[in-house]
């Protein structure tokens, strides 16, 4: 699969082909302290403390070619923001090896940190206090971007952004959409090869994930910026990703194309249908049997779901048809939060 | 949106730390921290008052303590009163909160975005508080100093040259300050919750510094241990001199060891910063 991926990348004459990311093994354990409950217990802990040591990321491999997107998704506390937070120099590894942008992320923490680009959706890199712009002045500062490049980006990103209307507000009073379009434009300022983006559209309205997703698109099409990113709104990853990385448990279940993952993981195929009046409700039951289960969406919008294995569509439908007054027919793919969630909860790609 | 608007730029390449440009970068965070000030100007109105009364409560407790004596280790009323008025003066410009900041950094998770800049921790939280101090200088400091002069009989400094030796060394008094806030503030990354320990740093450095009473009136023994600690040299040193009690080769040689304390305290925050940040460990996300 990363062959493919390679293969992609050569088009882009000149560029490196080695990956520019490079994980083996990785590891990262905590060592938190077990709290007994109580107040005898609190004064157990005083002075007797039991640990407990907590594998958050257990032995990941993966490797990203320059001008990638990859999704890296997993449940909470599946060990996704603790692999970003490595991948970003912030955690030192407990084990193994760890290469990005020709660097050890946490030894080289302020030369490597130069050139990356990250965002923590839950939090901000701006200052908190002043208006965007004066944080803008001083990343430029940071990094050292020459004044033609900064206002040149700056005018790029306001543009699609649509920064202008609130640069010179200060970052706790905007909405948290703003206050994301602002850390991200923070995050490329000074064009870093490498993005990091932990959870970029949590908590956004559709408008504001649009505009985030186009942005970022258009970022790595004409930059060619490789892009890591963590979500659990997985439209994010079927809009800007065509690699998918699934971490459960510390543990990488599945890395390759997102397409071919839906390809051998869905099971299921869903036909939507619409009642042509209230009195086929009853009859309902007639096609709910051996396998197919029917579910109400509205008032007259049923949605059947079946094995691929064991129906084709085709006969489903005829017995549909045959036995209630239908208006109207959609035959859908099983969506990828279906699948996604039968990995989360079995911990394994079947 | 064309592929036009928005072309392929160089990426900046590996720039060579020079002193220029690591000035400048440095220069920035003052600004910065000067500016995000503006925001809590409406607090120093009530601090000048808070600082009034403190010097008040202490001018009270001195004259009745001078009740029975003219002089007291050295010290008459007159030089106790300045003495007094001018540490809490100049305490409005030195002090500041790196030690909390850090504190609450860790317990928010928001350390993570300190890490993700290429910059030194230590420089950049000094370096906007410098910032901030720059902003009270005017608009806490210079007023408090107004309406203390106004209402109490404050002595001169003893010279010009004198004035110029504890400006200079109100200036290095800041940089101690923050290099030991800094350094304390560190501890939070290990142990998460430090805010008890910072209270009890709070008092301590009021003591110590000579803030509360000048060190001189300590227990001998005291004395002599406060010689070779760095606490001195941030509110008793400096007013020594505005008082003309350090004189000539005495004010060199106290500027002298306020940049000594403030580079063995530099290479203290910066060890203890390495020690540390190994074992982040940042909660949630």
């Amino acid at each position: 699969m990363i062959g493919a991926h390679a293969a992609n990348c050569a088009q882009w004459a000149g560029y490196s082909m080695s990956p520019i990311v490079l994980v083996e093994n990785l590891t990262k354990e905590f060592r938190t302290f077990r709290r007994r409950e109580g107040v005898w217990g609190a004064l157990q802990n005083l002075f007797v403390r039991e640990y407990l040591t907590v594998r958050a990321v257990d032995g990941v491999s993966l490797s990203i070619e320059p001008g990638e997107m990859v999704g890296y998704i997993g449940a909470n506390g599946a060990g996704k923001s603790t692999t970003i937070k490595m991948l970003t120099g912030i955690l030192v590894p407990t084990s193994g090896k760890l290469v990005a942008n020709g660097f050890v992320p946490y030894r080289d923490r302020r030369h490597y940190t130069r050139h990356i680009g990250v965002v923590f959706g839950q939090r901000t890199q701006l200052w908190w206090d002043i208006a965007v712009i004066e944080s803008f002045k001083l990343l430029k500062e940071i990094y050292s971007i020459p004044e033609a490049n900064y206002r040149q980006r700056l005018g790029v990103f306001s543009e699609i952004l649509g920064l202008n209307d609130y640069l010179h507000t200060p970052v706790r009073k905007l909405s948290l959409g703003e206050r994301m379009r602002c850390d991200l434009a923070a995050s490329l300022l000074h064009n870093p090869p490498l993005l990091f983006l932990d959870e970029p559209t949590i908590g956004l309205d559709v408008v504001a994930k649009d505009h985030i997703r186009e942005f970022l698109k258009e970022v790595n099409r004409t930059e060619r910026t490789t892009v890591m990113l963590t979500t659990h709104d997985l439209s994010d990853i079927e809009e800007l990703c065509r690699r998918i990385l699934i971490i459960d448990k510390g543990k990488i279940l599945f890395d390759g194309d997102l397409q071919e993952m839906k390809k051998r993981l869905a099971k299921f195929n869903q036909v939507k249908f619409f009642l042509k009046d209230r009195a086929q409700v009853a009859r309902l039951p007639l096609i709910a049997t051996d396998g197919i289960s029917c579910e109400r969406v509205d008032e007259l919008t049923y949605l059947m779901r079946f094995e691929r294995e064991q129906h084709s569509s085709a006969e489903v439908i005829r017995t549909l048809v045959n036995t209630l007054a239908v208006r109207d027919i959609l035959v859908e793919e099983e969506p990828i939060e279906d699948i996604v969630k039968r990995i989360y909860l079995s911990g394994e790609v079947a | 949106m064309g592929a036009g608007t928005y072309p392929l730029q160089p990426r900046p390449s590996l720039v060579g730390t020079s002193l220029a440009r690591v000035a400048r970068v440095y220069a920035e965070f003052v600004r910065v921290g000067f500016v995000n000030t503006l925001a809590y100007r409406l607090r120093y109105y009530t601090g000048i008052v808070t600082y009034f009364i403190y010097v008040s409560v202490y001018y009270f407790i001195w004259k009745a303590i001078y009740a029975d004596s003219a002089s007291i280790q050295g010290f008459d009323f007159g030089q106790m009163l300045t003495y007094i008025s001018v540490g809490w003066i100049i305490r409005s410009f030195y002090f500041n909160n790196i030690d909390q900041d850090i504190a609450y950094a860790v317990m928010e998770g928001k350390l993570a975005m300190d890490l993700i800049k290429p910059v030194n921790p230590q420089f950049m939280y000094i370096a906007q508080a410098l910032g901030e101090s720059l902003f009270r200088l005017g608009m806490l400091t210079v007023p408090t100093a107004v309406v203390l002069l106004l209402v109490y009989p404050i002595r001169k400094p003893a010279s010009a040259l004198h004035f110029t030796g504890f400006f200079a060394s109100v200036l290095l008094s800041f940089f101690i300050v923050a290099a030991i806030n800094f350094a304390v503030g560190t501890f939070a990354i290990r142990l998460q919750s430090i805010l008890g320990l910072l209270r009890a740093k709070y008092f301590l450095l009021e003591l110590f510094s000579g803030l509360l009473i000048p060190i001189s009136f300590f227990p001998r023994i005291f004395v002599d241990i406060f010689a070779v600690l760095p606490f001195e040299y941030i509110s008793y040193v400096p007013v020594l001199i505005y008082l003309g009690k350090l004189s000539g080769w005495g004010i060199a040689r106290a500027l002298t060891l306020q940049v000594f304390w403030i580079l063995v305290l530099f290479a203290l925050g910066d060890a203890m910063w390495r020690w540390s940040s190994r074992k982040i460990t940042i909660q949630g996300g």
